[in-house]
């Protein structure tokens, strides 16, 4: 409960600060509602005075003066709606831009630890939905001010025509207000809830077209048609139940005001029979009442809504408070222009979640220009060691250096600069090839790119693309296979030219009959820098010089492929689970048993 | 790839608003057709129209009693007369309020047991397509027929229906209630409707083409966001958080543009709107004046009128917007119909027969092509006795998949037949032959659920024993049970823990349990992991013990354990025979063989 009041309010303060930058939106908002309010306020008034000044007496110049007069407000008062919504609009409009620029923008920046803990699709949802629900309020905020003013200057009016008839006229409609409050609050959960069912429905259509040869296969139709009737009924009950809830709401918006006419008419009637009052004066009395029904309602809604807002506007203002983890020192130091990229890792701890080391006193050098392979058991820690490197994550004990410097002490993005990784899975942004491939350096020259592309063996196959490097790929664009992006990755990788070279299980998701062509692409690139090779396929650690085992964070062994072989038992054990996979010297130990 | 969550599919309905908009002649046929599929439903539609007719008629009267209480009681100083039309009102207003709250159920009933019908129908129709149907749709599309086109309709049924039915009521109500009062009045307040009407006409069409621009920046910027987000990690190795959220603030200010482009359409239409509706008020009051001054008509008139005014506008405005909610309810159902109207390829022939048991597999002068392109296999026989294995072994595109398709019927043989014991596939009943022959795709495929009810689909009516004796029979049911929540283990939720070689396992598992006698393998091209990858050779090696097998081969090592391997090419079958049979011959097999065993050797130094 008190971490929902301190999101709300949270909230609250981010909505302050994203609306503060527009306030002059914000005061042009309010003065047009404020001139579109009185103007709203003064036609009936006329009119009413029009009745009894005008009409009654049977003055046609009066008449006349009051219906010009109407008219001129009019203007004003059409003025004074557009200068209203508009502000209203561009507030709201901007507010919901800027603030999902700002997220962005620190998404970008946080740190790896940050992003492994959130799903992309809940991040989706802060800069999406969340941002919507902000905005709702955001927009309704001179529409608000305006409306409590329409509130204020009616119910002044109303009161000082007659105190009694204005109380008894306006008796019902505060529970317009409290109605519309309770309605939105109750209807809120249902119709997320209709969402989700809907969610789901969608999730078993899904489904079954997407699998549709096993629902075939299987002749299993009838199934997920039974599946899609329990969704579509859960639906069905959901609608039903917000059905009742409108039900229950919307004839209230009609009636409350008809109480108070009524009371208008009855009450009011009597007191121009008892001479207090004039007719006019009832026929106003009734244009505020209609006039008040908007601002009551939407009053009402917007309280509820305001909550649901400020909770969404919490969620985001949290995101927008997590620290960067790994920033920049504050006095960075370069790295040495002549280093050859000697990688020292000195007695490194490292958790990802506390009390559950995964390097736990790891101590490696890798001199300048030497290959190493780091091999070990599934959760032993081997990526981890590449990850440290380019400060995805920080150490908690010990020290990483590059060239003698800490890389704490390096800024980041020089850290980076000089590290090319090629990642286990393999992303690419639906680009061009060519733009993928320059991505640290967007305005490579053409040949640049090529040279990159050719050393990483992707030349060949791009351009038999439909539009070579200009062919677009990624999730939208033309689709490669796993082993011609690994070496879009690859070449995109070496494109910067790094000291330092990652390969994270680059070769994991390759054909195995098109691993051979990678490795002589990687021999090539690997030429002249350091490199970590991160592998479990005896073919990819045939690639370095030396190779370290790691178990449970530390080195246990360490020598070329052959000494291992011939001396750890892990290493053979490790390498074996892979042998039965793809690394099958003959098809006869795959059909063995 | 595909099937990840819902959210995929809904957002593609984004596009389908307005610029769909159907002929007149469409429209009729989709509103008869309409009326046809409710008639289920004729008699509870005539009840709670007579309910909102009711309902708009009690509110309309509310003006009417105001203006007799003024004239009749106030004017003659008659206050039992003031009291009983102040008694009339509220009685009429309570009657409001019961039908109003009546009518909403009844409406919401109506529409939305006939939407969960729609969708239960369509869904039915759909399942029953042929698989070309499949291969030509977009999968995010047959989605969005289920989801967002129906949901088009949500609108209408929910308030869209009454709103409409009760602004006409209302505007006409209205209507007839200023004529009988004054007619002469009545036809000079009306001058202001045909602006509200030819503004809101405008409004509509702008609006609409300005939505439609918003939808689609919306979606490029959730798609820029999506692969910021999701290429985190690469954007920050490579230190290029500044450029990517540059390229954001691109798409990002673009959807503020295409917003406000909308908020200046709003800002031009309400103004006439307002302006027209205090036009209205003075020529009320400006002529009506005159009116009264002239004897023709009472000053409670010109009250009425000033409260009709609002009846009038209120509709125009309404419906000139539910215009836009019919319209793009109108098209999905366009599209609705157009899908039920698609006859399934593959359909049960009248007096179709059980497949016998087993049987020899025979494949007679088969040719094929997709649609209406050319043969992709031209005249390929061959026969696989009961209990042997063969394997179908070629190049990518060479036809290999499209026969295997042809076995389980897919599709049918342009000419040609395959046959199964005997009978020809064309003849069989359609559960027999999914009972009879199985195919296991490439990639285990999981439907939500726990791993249990994924087993299940390969027998919907198999017993908790039985699912837990197909995984015993494969050797793979300790490894389920030893997760936390053991078989009931929800594989969506967690879809990522199950890695793609247990996957793969609980597919064989459903095939397991299907029990059929022939088995039609695509077999998987990418790699397992190390650790799975055995357990998947091993419950394949029992799920193939004893049953005719037919293995789309990928792998030269898979096929040289096969009985007998037929070689396609360019869809012809270009060799068969045994492994040594066909090595021997030094043919086209001989030589993929040769290369193959050449890079195993290579990899292996």
């Amino acid at each position: 409960m008190d971490r929902d009041k301190e999101l709300r309010r949270a909230g609250w303060r981010l909505m302050a600060s994203t609306v503060r930058p527009q306030r002059r939106w914000v005061i042009s908002g309010v003065m047009a509602g404020a001139v579109w309010t009185t103007a709203k306020i003064a036609i009936p008034a006329f009119a009413g005075a029009a009745i009894d000044n005008g009409i009654i007496p049977g003055d046609g110049n009066v008449i006349a003066k009051y219906a010009v007069l109407i008219l001129f407000v009019g203007v004003v008062q059409a003025a004074g709606t557009a200068l209203r919504r508009y502000s209203a609009f561009r507030i709201s409009y901007r507010a919901e831009t800027d603030l999902r620029q700002r997220l962005f923008a620190h998404l970008q920046r946080l740190h790896f630890a940050f992003h492994d803990h959130a799903q992309t699709g809940q991040l989706m949802a802060r800069a999406n939905s969340d941002i919507q629900q902000v905005n709702q309020v955001v927009i309704m905020l001179p529409l608000t001010i305006s409306n409590i003013l329409i509130l204020i200057g009616a119910v002044t009016v109303m009161l000082l025509k007659s105190v009694t008839l204005a109380l008894l006229a306006l008796g019902a409609m505060p529970l317009l207000a409290y109605f519309a409050t309770r309605f939105s609050h109750q209807i809120a959960p249902v119709s997320l809830e209709l969402q989700q069912e809907l969610g789901d429905l969608s999730g078993v259509v899904e489904e079954s077209i997407a699998g549709v040869r096993v629902v075939k296969g299987f002749g299993a139709e009838r199934r997920q048609t039974r599946r899609l009737n329990i969704e579509a009924d859960s639906v069905l009950d959901r609608a039903l139940v917000a059905a009742r809830m409108r039900s229950n709401f919307l004839p209230l918006v009609d009636f409350l005001p008809a109480l108070a006419l009524v009371a208008i008419l009855w009450y009011g009637g009597h007191l121009v029979l008892d001479g207090e009052l004039q007719i006019g004066d009832l026929v106003q009395f009734n244009s505020y009442i209609l006039m008040l029904i908007w601002p009551l309602r939407i009053g009402g809604m917007l309280v509820a809504q305001s909550a649901r807002s400020a909770a969404a506007a919490g969620r985001v203002s949290e995101i927008l408070e997590t620290d960067n983890a790994v920033s920049d020192p504050a006095h960075p130091k370069p790295l040495p222009r002549d280093g050859t990229g000697e990688l020292r890792f000195e007695g490194v701890r490292f958790a990802y979640t506390s009390g559950q080391p995964v390097l736990d006193g790891f101590d490696l050098v890798v001199r300048g220009g030497e290959a190493v392979a780091i091999v070990g058991p599934t959760g032993s820690g081997k990526t981890t060691v590449a990850r440290l490197l380019p400060r995805f994550y920080d150490v908690s004990e010990g020290r990483v250096l590059v060239d003698g410097v800490d890389v704490r002490d390096v800024g980041v993005h020089e850290l980076r600069r000089s590290i090319g990784i090629v990642f286990e899975e393999t992303f690419l942004f639906s680009d061009t090839v060519a733009e993928n491939i320059a991505f640290a350096i967007p305005d490579a020259p053409m040949d640049v790119v090529r040279q990159a592309a050719r050393l990483a063996g992707a030349d060949e196959f791009i351009v038999e693309l439909p539009d070579q490097y200009d062919t677009v790929i990624g999730e939208q664009g033309y689709s490669l296979s796993g082993g011609q992006r690994q070496r879009v990755a690859i070449a995109r990788a070496v494109l910067a030219d790094p000291r330092v070279l990652i390969l994270d299980d680059a070769t994991s998701s390759v054909d195995p009959t098109k691993e051979h062509e990678i490795r002589t692409a990687l021999q090539q690139v690997m030429q002249g820098r350091t490199t970590l090779i991160i592998a479990h396929r005896a073919a990819t650690i045939a690639l370095a010089d030396r190779v370290v085992l790691l178990d449970e964070g530390r080195i246990v062994a360490e020598g070329t492929h052959q000494d291992l072989l011939a001396s750890s038992e892990l290493y053979r054990k490790v390498l074996a689970q892979t042998a039965t996979g793809h690394g099958a010297p003959t098809p006869m130990s795959e059909s063995a048993p | 790839m595909r099937g990840g969550g819902g959210g995929g599919g809904r957002s593609s309905g984004f596009g389908m608003v307005v610029d769909e908009s159907l002929s007149r002649r469409e429209a009729e046929r989709v509103l008869k057709r309409l009326w046809r599929m409710l008639r289920p439903w004729r008699m509870r539609i005539v009840g709670s129209s007579l309910l909102i007719v009711g309902q708009t008629a009690c509110l309309l009267s509310g003006p009417a009693l105001v203006q007799r209480g003024i004239d009749d009681g106030l004017r003659v100083n008659d206050g039992a007369t003031l009291n009983r039309y102040a008694g009339a009102y509220l009685l009429v207003a309570v009657f409001a309020l019961i039908m109003g709250r009546w009518s909403i159920r009844a409406v919401a009933r109506i529409g939305e047991t006939f939407l969960r019908d729609l969708r239960v129908r369509v869904f039915q129709h759909l399942v029953s397509l042929g698989m070309d149907f499949f291969e030509r749709e977009k999968t995010g599309r047959l989605v969005a027929r289920l989801t967002s086109d129906v949901e088009a309709m949500q609108e209408l049924v929910q308030t869209g229906l009454t709103m409409f039915l009760q602004s006409g009521l209302v505007f006409v109500g209205a209507l007839i209630a200023i004529f009988l009062t004054s007619w002469q009045l009545a036809l000079c307040t009306l001058v202001v409707v045909p602006p509200v009407y030819f503004a809101s006409r405008w409004f509509r069409r702008a609006s609409n083409r300005a939505y439609l621009e918003v939808r689609e920046r919306i979606g490029t910027n959730l798609a820029t966001l999506q692969e910021g987000l999701a290429g985190v990690r690469v954007v920050q190795a490579f230190g290029r958080e500044r450029a990517f959220t540059r390229r954001f603030h691109e798409t990002n200010e673009a959807q503020f543009d295409a917003n406000l482009e909308t908020a200046k359409i709003a800002t031009r239409y309400f103004p006439v709107v307002e302006f027209s509706g205090v036009v209205g008020i003075a020529i009320i009051i400006g002529i009506g004046g005159l009116f009264v001054d002239e004897g023709i008509i009472e000053i409670g008139a010109v009250a009425a009128f000033v409260l009709y005014l609002n009846s009038l506008f209120e509709p125009v405005q309404q419906l000139s917007q539910l215009y836009n909610v019919l319209q793009s309810a109108g098209a999905a159902l366009h599209k609705l119909f157009g899908l039920l109207d698609t006859k399934p390829s593959i359909a049960e022939r009248p007096g179709a027969i059980d497949l016998p048991l087993t049987g020899p597999l025979e494949v007679e002068g088969v040719s094929f092509g997709y649609g209406d392109g050319p043969d992709v296999l031209h005249g390929v026989s061959l026969t696989v006795a009961p209990g042997e294995r063969i394997a179908l072994v070629g190049p990518t595109g060479a036809g290999k998949s499209t026969l295997a398709k042809l076995v389980v019927r897919f599709y049918d043989p342009r000419a040609g037949a395959v046959r199964f014991a005997g009978t020809d596939l064309r003849d069989a009943t359609i559960q027999s032959l999914r009972e009879r022959i199985v195919v296991v795709p490439q990639e285990g495929y999981l439907f939500a659920g726990t791993i249990r009810e994924n087993v299940r689909v390969g027998r919907a009516e198999a017993t908790d024993a039985e699912v837990d004796a197909a995984l015993e029979a494969l050797g793979i049911r300790d490894r389920f049970s030893a997760l936390p929540e053991g078989l009931e283990t929800e594989v969506r939720e967690r879809g990522s823990r199950l890695s793609a070689g247990e996957r793969q396992l609980v597919s064989l598992a459903r095939a397991a349990l299907a029990d059929p006698a022939l088995l039609v393998l695509d077999e998987a091209t990418s790699n397992l992991d190390p650790g799975t990858e055995r357990a998947v050779e091993r419950a394949l090696e029992v799920l193939t013990a004893e049953r005719t097998v037919v293995v789309v081969a990928h792998r030269l090592s898979t096929a040289a354990r096969a009985d007998r391997i037929a070689v396609i090419d360019r869809g012809n079958l270009e060799e068969l025979g045994t492994h040594d049979e066909l090595v021997r011959r030094e043919g086209r097999y001989a030589s993929l063989w040769a290369s193959w065993t050449a890079a195993q050797s290579a990899r292996a130094s």
